[in-house]
């Protein structure tokens, strides 16, 4: 993975220090918490219902085992033993102290790491495809493509303040598993047929209150101007979108409102004053990079292991295991491996410190030392040798993260909701819970295959409902907390925003609404449909008419 | 007197004065930090408001709108001491490209600490318009927006009442590296790198 040089080191020590002085003259008195405010947002740190809220940055996701165990230790030491993986590939810690954090981000500096933009109006962390340099759908790693533009992008003094966050995504393989066109900034990567590399770029996607497809500004943009292109769509954001509603001044609001022609223009003529200038990469940038990300030392092994076949037929936690929780590797006689953090019972994408360890010592022993963490609040040991799979199996069983749940109903995206965040209408935990307990049959959830839910206890959009297969978002009403559904969003390749079921549902009845939903796929799906084929194929109403029968 | 108001990209992009986006108030600073060193200030910044006329601007240094120095731009050259200019938030460099050669200073005035427009402003200027005289940034100017500021071209700023301008002076040697370029010299990290290899 990338390593910290000089002028890394110097600018993270260097913030480390600017926000310590931040936060000494506020707490002498003078800077005021207003003005503190959005300094502290751009170092990751959030006021919350209860106490401030620390994001530390995990840029594309990837972890190494020196650093997991630190952030373990920040837990223990600073925060109540435990952190919450999230939709950005990022980790948040609930409860620390605001004089704590800058001891916090210096001991965080010292494994190369930070929380520089993991908040506030700016370029949030680059993130990517979790399985970047293992897939075997993968045309190019997307991983030297982010850290380069992570650098470029940290501490741009241009794009510092712009009228909302700018969140950018870069996926290299053929099914995108970064979500792309529900970003600000989207890149696919692309080969063209004189074997250039370059990405098709997508601009003005996103979720929150306006749920957009990204629209394609650029078909092929070649990769040495992967820098000034962006340049040239933050400039243009930056002075022409709106700043007078907070909700409509995502870039997303500025290309509808133009029309993606009249935007493109715009960024073209911005583009064209300086296409060709300091910021135009070579080839020798790409490999220095690429470097950083070599192909790790595989063992020469053939595919499948007979001890991991056999044990496969004698236990079926272990078969269910291998079969939900273990995807195929590009390196013969490798998997790579999810470790599920929607263990029944706990808030979906949390770990405790021990949990941390422990997969850090797992990866440590069996995986080069690396972890990535997933847009869906899971952790991947992306290099596990076959013949170690059970092993690594027992390993993480001991330490509850073996759940064999990957892409289940019980493998749900969700919020922290109203339990930890001041903007949610509804809490997101306790539903979880409650569908957990209704779907706690794995047969039944194996039956029903995969099904994407994704839930957000506001229309901030932070569990992407609008993208579940199943989508569930908390709302107000007079007081009480109601649920609306979606069914049929897609956030890969065949992008699609979930369509309403109908009106909002009461709280103890969601698990309901989403079992009669699951009933109904169950009944008249054909073949090996998932429920997205199946709602694709018939419409909203049959899950309707079931979900609303009693009402009518 | 003759006015130079159609200027010729202008029109397009012209707005209502007295927008949310420029200063409502006249600003008045005693001290000002240029080139990262305290001064004693003598401009007095005037406020876009629809009444605004050259007859009641105040004697000595100024700094006026960008819509008053278009329309009355012969009288003001008149004027002794400084006239500097102000580009608010919403207008746009590009549409004042005639100008710069007579300017003898831009004011950029912010409304709010958190509207990046200016910054975009000032880049502009120092890139494109290859502008080398001052540039200040007035109104909701603190410590922490002094380093990006110059950065992106500024090296004049006044600070509002009651804020510790010597304190502020730290800001710039806060950072002490960069990753990208701007127009403050800055290279991007990789042209470093690649000079090493």
């Amino acid at each position: 993975m990338y390593k910290y040089d000089a002028v890394d080191k110097t600018i993270v020590a260097d913030r480390v220090e600017q926000f310590r002085g931040q936060v000494s003259r506020h707490l002498a008195g003078e800077l005021s918490a207003t003005d503190l405010a959005p300094l502290r947002l751009r170092n990751g740190l959030y006021m919350q219902i209860h106490a401030h809220m620390l994001r530390v940055s995990i840029p594309y996701g990837l972890v190494s085992s020196e650093q997991m165990r630190a952030l373990a230790q920040v837990s223990r030491q600073y925060d109540k033993g435990y952190g919450h993986f999230t939709t950005r590939q990022n980790i948040q810690f609930n409860w620390p102290e605001l004089a704590d954090v800058p001891d916090i981000l210096q001991d965080l500096s010292n494994v190369e790491m930070h929380a520089i933009q993991t908040s506030g109006n700016c370029i949030r962390n680059i993130s990517s495809d979790h399985y970047a340099g293992v897939a075997t759908d993968e045309i190019i790693d997307p991983r030297p493509y982010c850290e380069i533009i992570r650098q470029w992008s940290t501490l741009h003094p241009e794009f510092y303040w712009l009228p909302r966050k700018f969140k950018i995504a870069v996926t290299g393989a053929t099914e995108d598993r970064a979500a792309v066109k529900f970003h600000d900034i989207g890149l696919e990567v692309v080969v063209n047929d004189t074997k250039q590399v370059g990405f098709r770029v997508y601009v003005g996607g996103g979720l929150g209150r306006t749920p957009v497809i990204g629209k394609v500004i650029k078909e092929f943009l070649p990769r040495e101007d992967i820098l000034s292109y962006c340049e040239a769509i933050l400039r243009v954001y930056n002075l022409h979108g709106r700043r007078d509603n907070k909700y409509k001044a995502r870039i997303k609001i500025l290309v509808n409102a133009m029309g993606i022609d009249d935007f493109r223009d715009e960024v073209e003529a911005e583009w064209s004053h300086f296409k060709d200038g300091e910021l135009k990469l070579h080839d020798i940038d790409f490999e220095t990079m690429q470097a950083f990300f070599p192909k790790p030392a595989y063992d020469n092994l053939n595919s499948g292991d007979d001890r991991v076949a056999k044990w496969r037929d004698l236990d079926s936690r272990f078969k269910a295991w291998y079969d939900n929780n273990t995807v195929e590797h590009i390196q013969p006689g490798y998997r790579i491996v999810n470790i599920s953090l929607k263990e029944h019972g706990v808030a979906p994408g949390d770990a405790t410190d021990a949990q941390m360890d422990a997969i850090a010592s797992i990866a440590e022993q069996y995986s080069f030392a690396e972890i990535r963490v997933t847009h869906e609040q899971n952790l991947v040991l992306a290099d596990i040798r076959e013949q170690d799979l059970l092993e690594v199996w027992k390993a993480l069983d001991a330490e509850r993260l073996a759940t064999p749940n990957i892409g289940s109903v019980n493998d749900m995206i969700c919020c922290p909701g109203l339990d930890f965040c001041s903007l949610a209408n509804a809490s997101s935990i306790s539903v979880a819970k409650q569908i957990n307990e209704k779907f706690n049959d794995f047969d039944e959830l194996y039956d029903i295959g995969e099904v994407k839910l994704k839930m957000s206890g506001c229309m901030n959009a932070c569990g992407h409902h609008h993208v579940g297969h199943i989508g569930i978002l908390g709302v107000d009403k007079k007081g009480e907390e109601w649920y609306q559904l979606t069914v049929g969003g897609d956030a890969t390749n065949n992008a699609a925003l979930g369509t309403h079921l109908g009106k909002a549902i009461a709280k103890d009845r969601v698990g309901d609404a989403i079992g009669d939903i699951l009933d109904v796929y169950k009944d008249i799906r054909t073949g090996d449909e998932r429920l997205l084929d199946t709602f694709r194929r018939v419409g909203i109403d049959p899950f309707k008419e079931k979900v609303y029968a009693e009402d009518s | 007197m003759s006015t130079t108001k159609t200027v010729a990209n202008r029109a397009i992009k012209a707005r209502a004065k007295g927008t949310p986006d420029r200063i409502q108030k006249d600003i008045i600073n005693a001290n000002a930090i240029v080139d990262k060193k305290i001064v004693k200030n003598s401009i007095h910044h005037v406020a876009e408001t629809e009444e605004l006329s050259v007859a009641d601007l105040p004697q000595g240094d100024i700094s006026v709108p960008m819509n008053l120095w278009l329309d009355h731009k012969a009288e003001l050259k008149k004027r002794g001491g400084i006239v500097a200019v102000q580009i608010a938030a919403d207008e746009f460099p590009e549409d004042f490209s005639e100008e710069y050669a007579e300017i003898s200073s831009i004011v950029l005035p912010m409304v709010s600490h958190v509207d990046g427009r200016s910054y975009s402003h000032a880049y502009k200027l120092r890139t494109r318009f290859n502008y080398d005289k001052e540039i200040r940034a007035i109104g909701d100017v603190k410590y922490d927006q002094l380093g990006f500021l110059t950065r992106s071209g500024c090296n004049a700023f006044e600070l509002p009442e009651g804020e510790n301008i010597e304190t502020a002076l730290k800001a710039f040697t806060e950072m002490s590296d960069v990753y990208q370029p701007s127009t403050d010299g800055g290279a991007l990290i990789f042209s470093r790198r690649r000079a090493i290899h």
